[in-house]
C-alpha cells in the first residue's frame, strides 16, 4: 500500500481483501489491517520506472511520449502490421510491461487523448467498457459514455456539472461551446476536441540518448548471482528498446555489478558478454546472461546493476528467403554455439584445426569453435589411423613378451615409424602397430623407441 | 460399413496399399518416418524403413568403446557432413580429426563438446536438439535415469535431426524410450549388431557388418562362422501367413 500526505493513493489486492480502501489515512489503516506494509510514495522513483518503460517500449514504435498523471503515449499506427495487428501488439506491450516488474493498463483509440481516457476509465457494472477501439465512431461511441471528471481540467468543475446534470461526456459536448468556455477553461474545451478528435494533438517524442548505459538498484542486498537475473532482465529489455529506437546491433556489452560503497567500498564485478554475431533480440541475450550468472561468483552481496552498451553496429535486417532452410538458419546456429560457449566454456565447444604434424597428438589439435577459423587445410594422407586417441598414451603391461591389454595383443600390421619433433625438445620416437585383442577389436599401439622399449597404447579403432 | 466378403478380399490383396495404419507383427514397421540409409546393406534390410531413423532416439549399446562403432555411423556421417554440423557430446576419447577426412567427413562440420558433468551433457544434447542446426547428434553417457530419457526422446521428435545415444551394454535389460536399439560387439572385420528394439518382430541372432576400414589381420578369415548361420529377416515379407513372433 502506497501512502502520499498521509492518504492511500495506492494498494495491493492482499490490502483490498483486508478492508483498506483509497483515500483512507494511515493511522486508519493500521488499526484495520495491523500488517499492512505502508510505503511513503517517492515521485523520484516513479520518474524513473517510467523512464525505464518507455525505454522498453521504444521497442515496439519510435514514438513514445510522456503523458500526465505516470502514463506513455505510443503512436502505434505504423507498427500495427509489422506486430501482427493491434491485439497481437497490446499483447507484447503488456508482456513487455510485466517482464519490468510492472503492470500497465492499455487504451487503444484513433486519438490519444481518447485512448488515454479508455485506459483510466473504470469499469461500470451497467455498461460494459471497451479499451481498445479502431474506428473513429466506436471511439464516440465509447467516450459518450465517460463520466466528465475524468477528462483533465474537469476535477474542479466536478460539482457544477453535476449541478447542471452533464454526467457525462456526451451531455458535456451538447452544452453551448460560447458559454461552457466562459464558465469553464480554454484548456477543458481542447482536451475535449482532441478526445473526439475534433483537434490536432502535438507530442513531445522522447529522444533516444546516443549511449546507453542503465542502472538499477536492487531491494535488497542479494548473495545469490542467479537472483540478480531478474533486474538483468529489465536491463536488458530496456537495451532492447533503445537499440531498435537507433537501428543498432550489439556485439559487446557489459553488466556492473556493484558492491558496498562507502568506507568498505569493492570494485564493481564486470561481466563482459561477447556476441559472435550483433544481435538485439531479448531472449538470446537474457538466455546468454543467464548462463553467464549462473556460472559467477559473488565476491560481496550486490546492491545495484548497472548495464553498458558497448560495442554497436549498424541493424542488418534479415535476408528472407522464399523457402526456409532445413534445420534453421546459420544465425540461429551461431547462437546455439554462442550459449553452448556461455555455459559450459570456450574451451570444452571445440572443432578441428589440423596440424601438418606426424605426431598424431600434434596433427589432432581442436580449437575453439568460437575462434578464428582455421585457414590451412591439410592434405588427407592415405593412412589408416584410429578414430579414438587417448589423451595420454596408456602404458602396457608385457606379458610372456606380449603387450597386453584385457587380453594378450596381437600384432597384425606395423610397424610405421613416426620420428618427430626433435626440434623443440618434444621428441616422439615410435613405432606404431595395429594390434588386436582375442575379442577381435583392434587398438593403436606404439613401441617407444627413446628410453627403454615400453608398449604403449595410444587409439582406438572405432 | 464393410461386409465379410469385401474385408477378406482387402486382406488378400493389400499388403501395404489397403491399410496403411494396420501393422501386423509379423512385418517390419513401415512409416512415415524419414530415415537416412545406414550405407551397411545388411544392416538397412533390417531396420524399420530401411535405414536409420531421422527424429528418433537410436541407442547404440556397446560391450566396450572403440569396437567399431564409429565405423558402422561412418557412411551415413559422410553423406551428412557435407552440409550440417555434427555434434559429438561427451565422447570417451578425443575424436581424431585425421581419421574423419580419410573417411569422408568434412572435419570443418565437427563438433566435439565437453560438458564438465553428466547433467550438463544431457542440458547441451538438448539444447542442440531443439535448436535443430545440427545433422547429427552422437552423445556418449552411462549413467542417465529415465526421465532424461524421455525428455531426449521428446526433444528429439520435434527436430529434423539423427540422434545416436551411445551407452554401455548393461544398459539392454533397462527399459528405454528409445524405438531402435542395438546392441554392438566386437568380431573379426566388423561388428556383430543385435537389435534388441525394433519396430517390427525381434531378431532371434545377432548378426554380423562388415566394417571395410577395420583393420583385418592377413592371417585370419575374412569372414566368422556367424554370419554363414544367420539369415535376416527381410524387410518386405512375401509370406503373409507363417507363425508371427510378437515382440
Amino acid at each position: 500500500m502506497v501512502v502520499e500526505a498521509n492518504q492511500v493513493v495506492a494498494l495491493s489486492s492482499e490490502a483490498r481483501l483486508g478492508g483498506v480502501r483509497i483515500g483512507m489515512r494511515a493511522a486508519g489503516v493500521a488499526a484495520i489491517a495491523p500488517h499492512t506494509v505502508i510505503l511513503e510514495r517517492s515521485l523520484e522513483q516513479e520518474r524513473v520506472a517510467l523512464d525505464a518503460i518507455a525505454m522498453a517500449l521504444l521497442q515496439f514504435t519510435p514514438e513514445v511520449a510522456f503523458a500526465d498523471d505516470c502514463s506513455l503515449t505510443m503512436n502505434v499506427t505504423a507498427s500495427l502490421r509489422l506486430f501482427g495487428g493491434v491485439r497481437a501488439l497490446c499483447r507484447q506491450i503488456t508482456a513487455a510491461v510485466l517482464a519490468l516488474g510492472f503492470t500497465a493498463r492499455l487504451g487503444a483509440a484513433p486519438s490519444a487523448m481518447g485512448a488515454w481516457l479508455l485506459a483510466r476509465a473504470e469499469r461500470s457494472r451497467n455498461r460494459p467498457l471497451r479499451r481498445r477501439v479502431l474506428r473513429h465512431a466506436s471511439l464516440v461511441r465509447q467516450l459518450d459514455y465517460l463520466p466528465c471528471p475524468l477528462l483533465p481540467g474537469a476535477a474542479q468543475f466536478a460539482a457544477w456539472f453535476s449541478g447542471i446534470g452533464a454526467r457525462d461526456l456526451a451531455s458535456l459536448r451538447r452544452l453551448p461551446r460560447a458559454g461552457l468556455l466562459r464558465r469553464t477553461s480554454k484548456e477543458l474545451l481542447e482536451n475535449l476536441d482532441r478526445a473526439y478528435g475534433d483537434a490536432v494533438d502535438m507530442f513531445d517524442w522522447i529522444k533516444t540518448p546516443a549511449v546507453f548505459s542503465a542502472r538499477i538498484e536492487t531491494f535488497d542486498r542479494i548473495e545469490l548471482a542467479e537472483s540478480l537475473l531478474l533486474g538483468a532482465t529489465s536491463l536488458i529489455l530496456q537495451m532492447t528498446g533503445w537499440l531498435v529506437a537507433q537501428q543498432r546491433a550489439i556485439r559487446r556489452f557489459s553488466l556492473a555489478l556493484e558492491h558496498e560503497r562507502g568506507r568498505t567500498a569493492i570494485a564493481p564485478t564486470l561481466l563482459e558478454i561477447a556476441l559472435a554475431e550483433p544481435a538485439w533480440q531479448h531472449p538470446h541475450l537474457i538466455r546468454l546472461l543467464r548462463e553467464r550468472l549462473a556460472k559467477t561468483d559473488l565476491v560481496a552481496p550486490v546492491i545495484a546493476l548497472r548495464l553498458d552498451a558497448r560495442d554497436l553496429v549498424a541493424l542488418q535486417p534479415p535476408t528472407e528467403s522464399l523457402f526456409p532452410e532445413p534445420g534453421g538458419s546459420p544465425a540461429d546456429f551461431a547462437r546455439l554455439l554462442e550459449l553452448l560457449t556461455a555455459r559450459l566454456g570456450s574451451d570444452n565447444v571445440l572443432t578441428p584445426a589440423c596440424q601438418a604434424d606426424h605426431r598424431p597428438e600434434v596433427c589432432n589439435t581442436w580449437v575453439p569453435v568460437t575462434g578464428k577459423p582455421a585457414t590451412a587445410q591439410v592434405e588427407a594422407a592415405a593412412l589408416a589411423r584410429p578414430f579414438w586417441l587417448l589423451p595420454q598414451p596408456l602404458a602396457l603391461l608385457v606379458r610372456e613378451d606380449r603387450p597386453f591389454y584385457g587380453s594378450p595383443l596381437r600384432l597384425i600390421s606395423g610397424p610405421e615409424r613416426i620420428e618427430a619433433g626433435w626440434w623443440n625438445d618434444q621428441i616422439a620416437a615410435r613405432d606404431y602397430f595395429v594390434a588386436q585383442a582375442n575379442d577381435h577389436s583392434c587398438y593403436w599401439i606404439y613401441l617407444e623407441r627413446t628410453q627403454a622399449a615400453r608398449w604403449f597404447l595410444h587409439g582406438l579403432y572405432g | 460399413m464393410f461386409s465379410q466378403s469385401s474385408l477378406a478380399g482387402l486382406s488378400a490383396t493389400g499388403s501395404a496399399l489397403a491399410f496403411p495404419d494396420v501393422w501386423r507383427a509379423s512385418e517390419l514397421a513401415v512409416s512415415r518416418v524419414r530415415t537416412c540409409a545406414s550405407g551397411h546393406p545388411g544392416l538397412d534390410s533390417v531396420l524399420p524403413n530401411r535405414g536409420w531413423p531421422r527424429s528418433s532416439m537410436i541407442e547404440l549399446l556397446l560391450r566396450q568403446g572403440g569396437i567399431g562403432e564409429m565405423q558402422l555411423l561412418k557412411p551415413v556421417l559422410a553423406s551428412l557432413s557435407g552440409g550440417q554440423f555434427i555434434a559429438m557430446v561427451q565422447p570417451p576419447w578425443i575424436p581424431h580429426a585425421m581419421a574423419c577426412q580419410t573417411w569422408g567427413i568434412e572435419p570443418r562440420r565437427l563438433l566435439w563438446i565437453r560438458p564438465s558433468s553428466s547433467a550438463e551433457a544431457l542440458w547441451t544434447t538438448e539444447q542442440i536438439l531443439k535448436n535443430g542446426g545440427c545433422g547429427a547428434v552422437i552423445l556418449w553417457q552411462s549413467q542417465v535415469r529415465a526421465e532424461s530419457l524421455r525428455r531426449l526422446n521428446l526433444a528429439v521428435q520435434s527436430t529434423d535431426t539423427c540422434f545416436w545415444f551411445v551407452r554401455p551394454l548393461a544398459c539392454a535389460s533397462e527399459a528405454s524410450p528409445a524405438p531402435l536399439r542395438l546392441a554392438l560387439r566386437p568380431a573379426v572385420g566388423g561388428v556383430m549388431v543385435d537389435i534388441i528394439k525394433r519396430r517390427g518382430p525381434a531378431l532371434d541372432a545377432p548378426f554380423w557388418i562388415p566394417l571395410t576400414d577395420q583393420p583385418v589381420s592377413r592371417f585370419s578369415k575374412s569372414t566368422p562362422d556367424v554370419a554363414d548361420t544367420v539369415v535376416p529377416l527381410p524387410a518386405a515379407d512375401p509370406a503373409r501367413n507363417p507363425a508371427t513372433t510378437l515382440v
